[in-house]
């Protein structure tokens, strides 16, 4: 069980965050402020790296999908990237994966934005 | 793993109760214990994945919803807590996560269906479709003397 936290990097125009431990409701508000201040400066193009995370609850696919919802209004898009098998099988089984976009490779996730 | 402070615990043959305080910052220690439990009674990795899930969401809604800070609890002198059992028995887990909070009555309320909220990209409303899709039985009680209790069972299906 590892403490949540986020790293953030720039790349052009993209910001990906690169979490690692749980997105439950104890930890989901710190990633929504993350995701929300880059937006206030008119960073619409997210790139969540999910390779450390450890679990993700409703609070957090909530606000996820809340966000993707926002940030497609201003062109941009919350999109995930190396989900693990693991927490991809729930988020599938549950629809998630219809709604928001999900990517293996970083190359692959950067250029999507391209397009 | 040894118990984060404030946190009792009581186990027995086939059962285990936790009480913890009415704090979401205890919840990644339950979802620990919960899913250590179904991995060591037998459930694949993906069933032990559901029970963490619809667990958490249970915890969470009562974080969240019963012991709200505008809510009119039953006992309001007494500090939030949120109290497990969990039990082995028969073939099937059972979880019963007990609080003294506001009444809400799971078993009546009928939320807008998972896809309806998906499609819209709603931000909320997930969680009871969570229990519900992952466990095969959601049961709510709730008593003046005892408080409110959410029942969740897993049955461990043979393959």
């Amino acid at each position: 069980m590892r403490d949540f936290h986020i790293e953030r990097e720039q790349r052009g125009a993209i910001y990906l965050l690169r979490l690692a431990g749980a997105v439950d409701m104890y930890s989901y508000a710190r990633l929504d402020e993350q995701v929300r201040q880059l937006f206030s400066q008119n960073h619409h193009r997210i790139i969540l790296d999910c390779q450390n995370l450890d679990y993700i609850g409703s609070a957090g696919l909530g606000s996820l999908v809340g966000l993707a919802k926002e940030a497609r209004v201003h062109g941009g898009d919350v999109r995930l990237l190396r989900v693990p098998e693991r927490i991809y099988k729930i988020i599938e089984l549950l629809g998630f994966t219809k709604v928001l976009q999900v990517f293996h490779d970083e190359t692959e996730a950067l250029n999507s934005f391209a397009s | 793993m040894e118990p984060p402070d404030g946190v009792r615990i009581k186990k027995s043959t086939g059962k285990m109760q936790i009480a913890t305080p009415g704090d979401v910052s205890y919840l990644g220690y339950i979802r620990t214990i919960v899913a250590d439990l179904a991995r060591q009674m037998g459930f694949s990795e993906s069933e032990v994945a559901k029970i963490e899930m619809a667990v958490d969401e249970a915890c969470s809604n009562v974080l969240e919803h019963a012991y709200a800070h505008d809510k009119q609890w039953l006992w309001q002198h007494r500090e939030p807590e949120m109290r497990l059992e969990i039990r082995t028995e028969d073939g099937r887990l059972v979880v019963e996560i007990n609080d003294h909070g506001e009444r809400f009555d799971l078993d009546r309320y009928q939320p807008p269906p998972l896809e309806d909220r998906l499609e819209k990209m709603a931000s909320g409303g997930y969680g009871l479709h969570i229990m519900r899709r992952f466990m095969d039985e959601v049961h709510y009680s709730s008593d003046p003397q005892t408080g409110n209790t959410l029942r969740l069972v897993k049955y461990l299906k043979k393959s």
